[in-house]
């Protein structure tokens, strides 16, 4: 008892820091979504490596089976293949249902708090879960891209501001349709940079970019921005810097967009993922 | 004593006053953030508790964080700036130590020791502040670049309110 209380009374500073410390990264990784994001990622990441690993082994070891499998699945396909072969004519057949023709749904709101400059972005919009706002739906100001929603409260949702270090976007070039990745780098609020453009491409200053589409999230052909300054960066890609089309300095009347196909989309993609 | 905590509580609202309402404000190419509401830290007499000054760091940090939205951020690196103050206070001693009962002030100790102790304390404070902020090591020397400009800006600003409180 005497050595415990010895020990305390020598290391009281370091127990006190060590406390205070704690309390304060409990509420740095509980209370800061970007902050809890990375560790649980972090922690998953890891854990699926070691998966990853375990799994690699135990397929090299059931290779033999499954070869035999894939054959006798090769046999099988061969045969109905020629069964089919006479009936193709009828293998086919559309449907046309109006009912579900419609895919994105609008709603418009009003940024009430923004930031840019920080590494990280975000920005308030005085919409949420009542008006229908969900997670994940795309911010829109004056037809050219600004956000994506992470977060809803009952009247307020909270959007990653495309001024966001985690921020990618799936972007091509309008006149020639190649598509790259398109991020924020951390310095200027009214340029983003667009790469994994092959440089066989033929890229000119002004070239307008929009959306692919390919994300779920933002519809294809929204407004991104133009092209003003590229250079080849790398070995085989350029680096083409573009001046954005949303004033992210003024922002204020936005448009959401919710895909309502998105599940459905998403699902069927993680069935070959 | 009841004086002393006047004149603390005072700078430590004046301080938190600045911090909030004129250098959260700043925008300078998103490189520099100067923070001088440390410099209450840095203020605190020689002799205080070890304790005090940590409960006194924690509280400092939890406010400005309650300002900027960003909990736990300011208070991490304020903890650990109040820990290794005694630290920092060993390491650039005078020869002849420190007055019994005075204040880390430039007006006693000199320009230049109040320089070294500004540093190291900014420098810790900014480091651990802007690795957390940003939270991962992929863009290590373009942070490290943040902390360097932002340590020059609130080196400059503390010296400058140090100056003037000698300048009274």
């Amino acid at each position: 008892m005497r050595n415990l209380l010895n020990f305390l009374a020598r290391y009281n500073n370091l127990i006190i820091f060590l406390f205070l410390e704690g309390i304060a990264f409990y509420l740095l990784s509980t209370r800061n979504n970007y902050h809890n994001s990375r560790l649980v990622n972090g922690v998953r990441g890891m854990t699926r490596g070691i998966e990853k690993r375990i799994n690699n082994t135990k397929s090299y070891l059931s290779l033999h089976e499954i070869n035999e499998n894939l054959a006798a699945e090769n046999i099988a396909l061969k045969n109905s293949i020629a069964k089919l072969v006479r009936r193709e004519s009828s293998l086919f057949f559309s449907v046309d249902d109006s009912l579900h023709k419609q895919q994105y749904l609008h709603s418009s709101a009003e940024v009430i708090e923004n930031s840019i400059n920080r590494q990280k972005n975000f920005f308030t919009i005085n919409k949420g879960e009542s008006q229908g706002l969900k997670v994940d739906m795309a911010v829109i100001s004056a037809n050219s891209v600004a956000g994506v929603i992470v977060g809803c409260s009952k009247n307020y949702s909270v959007a990653m501001s495309l001024l966001n270090l985690d921020f990618k976007l799936s972007a091509r070039i309008k006149s020639n349709g190649y598509f790259g990745s398109l991020s924020w780098d951390g310095r200027d609020y009214r340029y983003a940079i667009l790469s994994e453009i092959p440089q066989h491409v033929l890229v000119n200053v002004g070239d307008t970019i929009e959306t692919t589409g390919y994300s779920a999230i933002f519809p294809e052909g929204e407004f991104v921005g133009t092209v003003s300054d590229y250079e080849k960066f790398g070995g085989d890609f350029y680096k083409i810097t573009i001046l954005l089309a949303t004033d992210f300095k003024k922002l204020h009347f936005v448009d959401v967009i919710g895909n309502m196909k998105k599940t459905e989309q998403l699902q069927l993609e993680k069935l070959f993922k | 004593m009841i004086n002393s905590i006047l004149r603390f509580g005072l700078i430590f609202i004046l301080l938190l006053l600045l911090q909030v309402l004129l250098f959260n404000n700043i925008q300078f190419s998103g490189y520099v953030n100067p923070y001088v509401y440390i410099m209450f830290i840095l203020l605190l007499p020689i002799e205080i508790p070890s304790w005090l000054l940590l409960l006194l760091s924690f509280a400092t940090g939890l406010i400005v964080d309650f300002f900027s939205g960003s909990p736990g951020m300011h208070t991490s690196a304020t903890v650990l700036t109040g820990f290794v103050r005694p630290y920092v206070l060993r390491i650039v001693a005078p020869r002849d130590g420190y007055e019994s009962g005075s204040d880390p002030s430039m007006m006693i100790y000199g320009f230049r020791w109040f320089f070294a102790y500004t540093l190291f304390i900014v420098l810790v404070h900014h480091t651990t502040l802007f690795y957390l902020e940003v939270f991962r090591l992929a863009d290590f020397f373009r942070t490290m670049l943040r902390v360097l400009l932002s340590t020059l800006f609130s080196m400059t600003f503390i010296l400058l309110i140090e100056f003037y409180r000698r300048g009274k």
